[in-house]
Parts: C-alpha cells; structure tokens; sequence
C-alpha cells in the first residue's frame, strides 16, 4: 500500500487522472432480477406433507410475522402428531432472519432465492402470504436458505437411559433401566419445543408439555401435579406405557427429505423421573387435590382393579361417591401386576401407584371373583352404577395340532404365577409363539428363570413378523431380549407342536413369505416347504387374549349388546344395560394409558349419571 | 347339534363324484351353499352372543354365494353349456379332511367355529379348481375357475378375519 | 411557504441567529439534526437533537429469547453490521462460559474484517460529498455492494447478515468462497490509485479536510473518543491489539495513526484501515483451509434456553470505535438487560457540539461526517 503523508497537499491535477474512465466501458447494468446466492434467505416455501403444524416457527418467530392457519382440506392425525395448522407470513413484519427454517423439526419450511415482491395500489393484502411448496409467486425458484446440520437449532439426541448390563441382569428380576439423573433430565426436558402434539396423541391427554417443562424448571412436584390431573398410573405410565407420545413427539420426524436424524423427548423417562423424585406423602398430597368432602350417598361398584376400573374408581371416589373394588386376584394392578414381569415394571412402584388411589378413599375387595363369591346381580342390587373392567386375561391359543399337551401353555398364565410366588420350575428349554410385547415378556422371565433354575438359558422365539419391519414387539424389547441370550426366530409361523409317547418335544414351524395383503390386512402366507424343528420341554403361546365373559351370566350376555366380540359401549363407555359400563383392554383391546383414558371416561359418564 | 348337516355334507361330497353334467354340478353347488347357510343360520342361537356377529356374518356370504350360483345357472350363456359332460376329480383328500371336522360341538368358541368355516371354504375351493382343470376349455372352465376363484376369496377373508381376532387380541388391534 | 403566523424567534441584542440542519439534510449521515446558532459563517453552538431513529432495541431485547436478539442486534449499526452480532455473542458465551470453536473464531474474523471494508468504503463517499465531491460517493457505495455480494453469499443476507449466533456462526462458507474473497480483494487493491487520484491525493479535498475539526489527543480522551477518530489524535489505540478477542492475538496489522486529529488525519486513518483489513484478510484466507472442525458450540434449544445469571461485557473494535454489548441475565429465557456501549454516542453528541463550535458553517457537515457517527447507534 502506498503511504500517503499527513503533510501531503496533493495536486489539483491529480483527479484529471480519473478522466480515463471515459474510455472505460460503463458498468452501468441493465436493472433485472439477479439469481440469489445459493444461501441467500428469500421468501418461504413450505412442504405441506413435511409440515406438521408443531408451531416452532410461530414460538422463534422474532416479529410475530408467523401466524399458524387453519387449513381443513389437511387430515389432522394426532396419533401420528399431524395438525391441519400451517405457517402464514407477513412480509410486512417478516426480517427474513430464517429462524423458522433452522428450528423446524421436520425440515418443511425453507427460503427460496427468489427476492422481489411488489405490489401496486390497494394490493398489500399480497404482503400476507401462505407459502406452499411453489414460494410466493408460483414460480418455483431454486432453494436459498435451508436448514444444515450447523444451523440446525434443536438438540436432536436422546438423553442415553443407562441400564444393567445383560449378564448383571439375566438371573434376577432388578428393573433393568437406571432412569435419569436430575442433570439429564433437564436436559432431556430442555430439547422440547412445547408443541403439544404429545398432549393430542395420548390417549388420556396427558399435559406432556407441561410437566416436561415443570422438570425443566426443576419444580418436579409441580411436574407431578400435571400428571395427577390426567393420570393416577403415572409410575407405571413413566415405566411401561406405549408412549404414543413420543411417537407424536415433533422430534421424533426423520423423513428421507427431510430430517435425517431426530430422537423424540423421552416423555415416558422424564415422566419416571419426576414421579421416582417426589416423596409418597407428597405424591399423596398431591392426589387428594380436587377431592370433595360431601359424600353424594351414591355407590359404585369396579369389577377388576386393574388401570380403567382403578382410574375411574379414583375420579368417582374424589367426586364423592362410595367405590368398591372387586378383584379376582390378591392384588391390584390386573395386567400390569399380572402381566407385566418385575424387571420392567417394579412391584413397589405399582404398589405406590395403587396407594394412592386407595389413599382417596377407593375400597377394594381382594380374592372376590364376581360370578363365583359373588353375583352379578346382588353386585348391581347394592350400587348404582358397577363398571365391568376385566381386562383380557383369557390367553388365546393356536390350536395347532398338539397343542391340546400339557407342556403347551399360554403366556398370561405363567406371567401371572410368576409374581404370585408360586414354586414355578422352569423347563430347559422353552419355545415361545408370537412376537408382541407379551411374547418379550414371557421369553425374557423364562430366561431369567432359567438362568437362576438351571444357569443356562434356552428361549426360542418364534414369531409371524419380520424383525425391523412390520414386528410387534418394541424395539428395545428385541434388543434387550437378544443381548439376554434369547433366540428370535422371524417369519416363522407354527406348524405343529411335535408329540412323541404323549411327550411335547417341541415345534414344528414353516416359513412366512408374506405377513400383510396389498391392503395392509393381517394375512399371512406360508412357504410349507421351508420346515423348521425346535426342540423344547415346553411350548409357550403368545399370540392374543381374550376377556373371560362368563361372571357376566347367561342372562346378561343376552341382555347386552355386543360389537364383533366385545362388549358394544359408547363414547363415554356405557353400556346397553343401563347401569353397566365397561372400560379398558377388553372394550379397547391391551394398552395402559387407554384403560386409563377410558376410566376418566367412564367416570365422567357415571358422575353425570349419578347426579343428574 | 345336528347332525345332519355332517351327513348333507358327505352327501353333497359323494353326489359331486358322480354327477356328469354341469347342471347337476351346479346344482350340487347351491345346495352345499345352501346347507351351509342353514348350518350357519341354525347355529347362530346355539352360539354366545357376544360371538353371534360371526356366525351371522358366514350365514350372510353363503347366502351370498347361494344367489350368485342360482343366478349363474339362470344365465343363458351357462345354460348353453349346462348339458356337457365333464370328468369330475377322482379323489380329493381336504374335502375328506373337511368334512371329519364338522362336530362343533355344544356353544363352540369364536375360534372354532373359524377353523371350520376356513376348512370348508378351502375343501370347496380345491374342489372347484380340480374340475376347473378337468373341463374343457371355454365358458364351462371358466364357470368352475369362477366358482373356485369366489370360494377362495372367500377363504382369505377368513384367514384374515382369523388372525385379526385370534393373533392380535381382536378387531382393530 | 412560510406559514402565516410564523414569528421568527428574536433572539435579542446580538447578532446570533438559528439554523437547523436536518434531519433529512444530504450532510447528515442518517436521520439526526443538529440545531445551530451562528454568528455570521461561525458557529457560536452547536446542539445536537438526535431521536429519531429511536427503535428502543436495548427495552425490546429483554422482552424476546436470547436467539430472537440476534434478528435486532445488527440493526443497531446499518453500515456496519457484523461487530453487533459479534458482540453481543461474545458477551452472551461469556456468561454461558462457552467459546466458538476456533473456527468460527477465524470466520467470525472474516466478516468483521469484511464489515470494516464495507463500512469505510460508505465513509469515504460521505466524506467527500460534505464537500461537494459526489463520485467517490458513486464509486464507495458500488465497490460496496460488491463486498455485500459476498456477504449475501456466505450469511444468506446483505445487510443482515443474522450470521453469528452464541457458540458460533450458522453455517459453512459456501464452495469457492475464499477464491471469491481473493479476488474481491485483488480487486479492491486495484483500485486504490483510482481513490487516492480521485480524493486521497486531490488538492480540492486535502485542503478542505486539513486543520478542519481539531481534536486534541486530550479532549478525544476527555469526550471518550474511540476508533479512528482517536487514532487520528495520535494515540494507537485498538481493542483487536490492546484487548484481543477472537483470534486477533494470532494476526499481523498496523495500527495506522495520524497526529493532527483533524478531519484530514481520520480520513487517512479510515484509508489506511481499510487495507490493514485486506491485509488481515489475506492471513484469513491463507490459514481458514488449514483450521478444520465444527462452526459452531451446540447451546441448548433456543425455545428453552435460559443463560445462566451473570453479566459480561465484551467489546469489539468497530469501524466507528470501540464497540461493546453490556449484557445481564438473571437465569432467564430473556436477558435482564442489555446496554449497547455504541462508539457514535461520544462522537455523534458531545464531540461534534465540542468541534462544531467555533467552526465555520461550510464545515460542520464535514466535520460530523469526519467523525463517522452512526445514527441508528445513538439512538438505539
């Protein structure tokens, strides 16, 4: 660089010199819109099908340019965590800072390169636009501002849940997930965006958003307050539901055009979390809230303490009316006590949960098996309302040939011996049918049984679906199922249950070709030619349950109307018999937050019933 | 139970044998509908009823199936081909199968009464099919291909009916 | 038209009388006035009446989350954008105790450098049009644009860039962009003999620039001069040297300086700068290929982010001075309060009132632009 000094005074001539720009050629350029650079943020486009109307654009927008539109030709899906809500811009507030495009979960809304928009006269509505995959004048221009991986705002991974390993657990019944510690989980809690697609998509409409944040903000007993108002199960929710939610959770989105890789919260954790950090009393505290003290001299009768009957038994007891409990069993809990082992779901959890709500004033008669010590009809001559709520606990069989041996059972009744603390010997081997979550369950308690029993385990099992495709069974379950040792054997169906001299000696099974028709129906289509033989000293059945309708008494199966099996009910769970409802697995089929959904539901109903 | 639907079975197995002329075979056609949609129908009171949806829905299709062979025989371009001989298969194994497996019992579950409603539905699709191949080419092939074609369709709803109630705790699971 | 109840201001025995300059005057840089009572061609007070550009950005940004604040910070200086959002970064990762991994650090180097250049070239225009001189203005603001051209190419903005974010910058340069900046640069040096014939080494301008303005080093200290203009009083001072943030410690730059501090002195300190920065970005281009690894330090989702409490205070040097973002949370989602240390304050109000007096009036719009204040930046 030349120096030019201070003292300098510089010619007159000097800027005559500039006079050879008159032989330079004009840069002077004809005014025409000039292609964008290939980052450059112009106006927005959205991708309707990636869009999921989560509103994060909305919440970062800095000038409130994003307004979230209705649009009713959209099929919302709130299982599927699908809102018919779409981004609309006002370019009139709009700084064009992109900050909607780098926080999107799913990737639908980016910047074009295209830049000029004008308008004459009256036309400024054109300022407030509704972009769609063409950008604002139909044109299509090319990409400008998307989201990379840099700009990416969202924390996309999972806080890791730490568990045992395989060896340290597979000869005890010890929960098998450490759950979080206090730092991960507000972390974890952190990474929400506060969609509530999680709230839409359970079935019980669990204020998700809201204790998430409450465990972001530290306050766990505030976080246990939300769940309280939507769910008296919360321990055995935080540990063992099917978490709908994080299948909604607007994380969770990886689409091969959009997001690559994104991990929903882990709702059902944090849920665990907060509930395993709360002390009982305030946990009890906590559930009386709500509780009125006038008693409405009504009374409720619950067949079945499991979630539905227990749920609802809770909500009425608050509402003041007089519930009694009957159950089969000696304890409460039906198919989350009965069905599901210890490792997943700790007794003294359910325990805890159970507590609770007895703590509100629900009775429950242990040991009474309606039907047996007790009458249907004396139970309706003694209550206003009873609530039918038995679960499915009927194990289904295939029926195959030999399956009618007795070393051919059925999974939900050995998983219900096993916490009753029967003296159960477990067989060398074992070879379990089906591939659900109940199939996991048998297969990994079988294994831990034997590991004890006989310091080896040896479980087949052997299932319709393919694995990683169309499979029941929760991912983890087949993870955690194969680092403990068990065999999964897909797409295979069963054949026959070997007998030789009246002796099960194991399983005869075929080939899957096909497990769905072309309109996704459950068909499955077998290759007999491709036999497989598993030997075992027993045969485990896995495959359905059904409800065991016999307490009801001829007379009133007759009575009720019934909807391809099940018993007929309507939105609020009532029955065609005056005053019966029915609620959970055997109305709606196996799932705990359902029965719970459907215990507020039918508890709603009677409370209107009673005090109408 | 009675037991004369296991006899108008073995009957109807034996007289199919026989029968010659695709008229006779039509005619034997309907009337195994026809006493499987009495079967069906005489059934539906003998069954809970919170499993009566079943039964009643199976009596529906073989009525069904009832109408559509009787008016498949009332159509002139079949009638035309009602009188040609034709061989009928020698020995068919499943229909034997079949047909041992009609004792239902008394109230039979959902279960059973669906493995015996499969097992006739593919006794009478093989046995449609057989004659298919044994008639000669033309509107008489294409009747027994027809009739096969239905019965198997028939079949697959079932087998899927099947797997959704037994294999996955029931409809809509 | 005067309007008919007009009444001139008598303003007494003397011969004072009152001109108002502004705020849309073509000598203003930006919209803010300055009320001047003359006493012939001289000018017995100078005040000034800056508000407005008053936005009210340092109230709005403790009413929005820590990451909207980055779509209003480089607001707050329109020709000179990038040292806002590098400030209020910096500040906001010093309390978080969170550094931009070194490559962003050397980025972020990039587009201050670039911003410099940007804003110098705007400067010179300015410069010389308070004295008439029109085409510098014509060839500074399009030699300008092509600096923007590259910011457009690698932030996605021109103006705006929105590039930084705490923990680093948004994204990745794009391909073939430091070829591009090369070139950018080869240019710029090109045409510095077309500048220094048309301004730097033209009679006209040297004489009207010299001995216009006068600051001594003293009063610059005293009204809490910084940049350019103090550096044009003979002190080197520059908090990229005196007080290195970034990766400024690992560059070689002069510090120009000039001693008169008159208008002549920052105009030549501006010149210099601006290839101390083409300088600089030479080191950029040559060492940015070889410093690999990530852009940008994740920080927590931006919809629950809560900085932890605590205050820094970080400054960068600005083409207009030193420019600091003062910022407090109290652990919230938002800041508790934000100060912007704008440099143009100092000079934009005391320092112009301090050298308009006594100055004729055919200088005061050199003076004010010699002093390269940022309007938008006084007011906030």
């Amino acid at each position: 660089m030349k120096k030019i000094d201070y003292r300098d005074k510089g010619s007159i001539l000097n800027p005559l010199k500039n006079l050879q720009f008159f032989a330079r050629k004009p840069i002077t350029e004809k005014l025409e819109p000039r292609p964008a650079s290939a980052s450059y943020r112009g106006f927005h486009i959205n991708d309707m099908d990636l869009c999921i109307g989560c509103s994060s654009c909305q919440k970062i927008c800095d000038n409130a340019a994003i307004t979230m539109v209705e649009v009713p030709s959209i099929k919302e899906d709130a299982a599927k965590g699908i809102r018919n809500l779409r981004p609309a811009i006002d370019y009139g507030r709009c700084c064009w800072c992109a900050l909607c495009v780098d926080i999107c979960p799913t990737s639908a809304i980016e910047m074009t390169r295209e830049y000029v928009h004008t308008c004459d006269g009256d036309d400024t509505d054109s300022y407030f636009v509704f972009p769609s995959e063409n950008g604002i004048h139909d044109l299509k221009f090319a990409k400008g501002w998307t989201k990379t991986e840099d700009s990416d705002l969202l924390d996309r991974i999972r806080r890791p849940m730490g568990e045992m390993k395989p060896e340290a657990r597979i000869n005890n019944f010890d929960e098998v997930v450490d759950g979080f510690t206090m730092e991960m989980a507000v972390e974890e809690a952190s990474r929400c965006v506060d969609c509530g697609l999680c709230e839409d998509a359970c079935p019980a409409h669990m204020h998700a958003p809201n204790y998430i944040r409450s465990i972001y903000e530290g306050n766990l007993e505030q976080a246990v307050e939300w769940m309280y108002e939507t769910n008296p199960f919360s321990h055995v929710c935080g540990r063992v539901c099917t978490h709908i939610c994080e299948d909604a959770c607007s994380l969770g989105r990886v689409d091969e055009n959009g997001v690559k890789n994104s991990q929903p919260i882990a709702i059902r954790w944090l849920k665990r979390f907060a509930m395993d950090n709360v002390s009982k009393a305030t946990i009890k505290h906590i559930a009386q809230k709500g509780k009125t003290h006038i008693k409405s001299g009504k009374s409720v009768a619950v067949i079945g303490a499991g979630p539905a009957g227990l749920t609802a038994a809770f909500d009425l007891a608050k509402k003041g009316h007089r519930v009694t409990v009957y159950e089969a069993l000696p304890k409460a809990g039906g198919m989350t006590r009965y069905g599901i082992p210890n490792y997943r779901l700790p007794e003294d959890r359910l325990d805890q949960d159970i507590e609770v709500i007895t703590s509100v004033g629900v009775k429950i008669n242990y040991n009474v098996r309606v039907g047996t010590d007790i009458s249907m009809q004396q139970i309706h001559q003694e209550n206003d309302a009873v609530i039918l709520a038995i679960g499915l606990h009927n194990g289904r069989s295939t029926r195959i040939s030999g399956s009618d041996n007795k070393a051919v059972v059925k999974a939900v009744d050995l998983l219900r011996m096993i916490p009753q603390g029967d003296k159960f010997i477990a067989p060398k081997s074992a070879v379990v049918i089906g591939g659900g979550n109940v199939a996991m369950d048998i297969a990994r308690s079988m294994a831990r049984l034997q590991m004890k029993q006989h310091n080896k385990v040896n479980v087949v099992v052997s299932a319709l679906e393919a694995l990683g495709n169309s499979f029941l069974a929760d991912d983890e379950e087949v993870s955690e199922s194969l680092e403990e040792g068990i065999t999964i054997l897909d797409s295979r169906g069963p054949k026959q249950c070997v007998i030789s001299k009246g002796r099960l000696t194991g399983l005869e099974t075929v080939n899957v070709l096909s497990i769905f028709d072309n309109k996704g129906r459950f068909s499955p289509k077998y290759d007999n030619s491709d036999l497989q033989y598993h030997p075992a000293e027993m045969v485990i059945e896995a495959i359905g349950q059904s409800a065991d309708i016999t307490l009801l008494g001829k007379d009133l199966i007759e009575e009720l109307d019934w909807d391809r099996g099940r018993i007929k009910i309507n939105d609020n769970g009532s029955t065609s018999v005056e005053w019966l409802w029915s609620a959970g697995d055997m109305v709606k089929g196996p799932d705990v937050i359902n029965a719970v959904a459907d215990g507020h539901r039918v508890a709603n109903d009677i409370d209107s019933y009673l005090t109408r | 139970m009675k037991n004369t639907n296991k006899e108008g079975h073995s009957k109807s197995y034996k007289k199919l044998q026989t029968k010659k002329t695709l008229e006779e075979i039509l005619d034997i056609a309907i009337s195994f509908e026809k006493t499987a949609r009495d079967f069906y129908t005489a059934l539906i009171p003998n069954v809970s009823k919170n499993i009566r949806y079943l039964v009643e829905e199976l009596a529906e299709e073989e009525q069904q199936h009832f109408d559509l062979f009787t008016n498949l025989k009332e159509n002139s371009e079949v009638k035309k081909q009602l009188v040609k001989k034709i061989n009928t298969p020698v020995e068919d194994h499943k229909f034997s199968d079949f047909v041992k497996l009609v004792d239902l019992g008394d109230n039979p579950d959902d279960q059973t009464i669906l493995v015996y409603a499969l097992a006739r539905e593919d006794a009478a699709m093989k046995q449609y099919r057989d004659l298919a191949e044994n008639a000669p080419k033309g509107e008489l092939k294409d009747t027994f291909s027809f009739l096969a074609i239905e019965e198997a369709e028939h079949k697959l709803e079932l087998e899927k009916k099947y797997y959704e109630i037994i294999h996955s705790g029931g409809p809509g699971m | 038209m005067r309007p008919e109840n007009y009444q001139a201001v008598p303003l007494g025995d003397s011969n004072e009388y009152e001109i108002f300059i502004g705020p849309n005057h073509p000598g203003i840089e930006g919209n803010y006035a300055l009320k001047l009572i003359l006493d012939g061609d001289t000018v017995v007070k100078g005040t000034t009446d800056a508000g407005y550009l008053h936005r009210g950005f340092e109230k709005l940004m403790e009413g929005r989350l820590w990451i909207q604040n980055l779509a209003i910070v480089p607001r707050i200086c329109v020709p000179d954008p990038a040292p806002m959002e590098v400030s209020y970064s910096l500040a906001v990762e010093e309390i978080m105790g969170i550094d931009a991994p070194i490559r962003a650090q050397w980025i972020r180097v990039l587009q201050l450098e670039l911003s410099r250049i940007a804003a110098h070239l705007f400067t010179f225009g300015g410069h010389a049009a308070t004295t008439g001189m029109y085409t510098p203005m014509y060839w500074g603001v399009a030699d300008r644009d092509l600096v923007l051209d590259l910011f457009e190419d690698f932030t996605g903005g021109r103006v705006y860039s929105i590039y930084n974010i705490p923990g680093g910058v948004r994204r990745e340069l794009p391909e073939g962009f430091l070829e591009k900046l090369s070139h950018l640069l080869d240019y710029l040096e090109s045409r510095q003999n077309d500048y220094d014939n048309l301004l730097f080494t033209n009679q006209i301008f040297v004489q009207r620039a010299k001995g216009v303005g006068v600051l001594s080093k003293e009063d610059a200290l005293e009204y809490g001069v910084t940049g350019p203009n103090l550096r044009a009083c003979g002190l080197a001072f520059d908090v990229r040297r005196d007080d290195p943030y970034l990766i400024y410690d690992q560059l070689e730059f002069d510090i120009p300086t000039q001693q008169k501090g008159d208008a002549w002195s920052r105009i030549l300190v501006r010149r210099d700068e601006l290839f101390q920065s083409i300088h600089i970005l030479r080191q950029v281009i040559a060492k940015l290929p070889s410093i690999k690894g990530p852009i940008r330090t994740a920080i927590p989702n931006p919809l629950s982010w809560n900085v932890p409490a605590g205050e820094a205070y970080a400054r960068v040097e600005s083409s207009k001075g030193e420019l600091a973002y003062y910022v407090v949370s109290d652990g919230g989602d938002k800041p508790y309060r934000v100060h912007v240390r704008g440099p143009s304050s100092m000079h934009a109000v005391q320092t112009l009132e301090f050298l308009a007096k006594g100055a004729r009036i055919e200088d005061v719009a050199q003076i004010m632009f010699s002093l390269d204040a940022c309007p938008p930046e006084v007011d906030r």
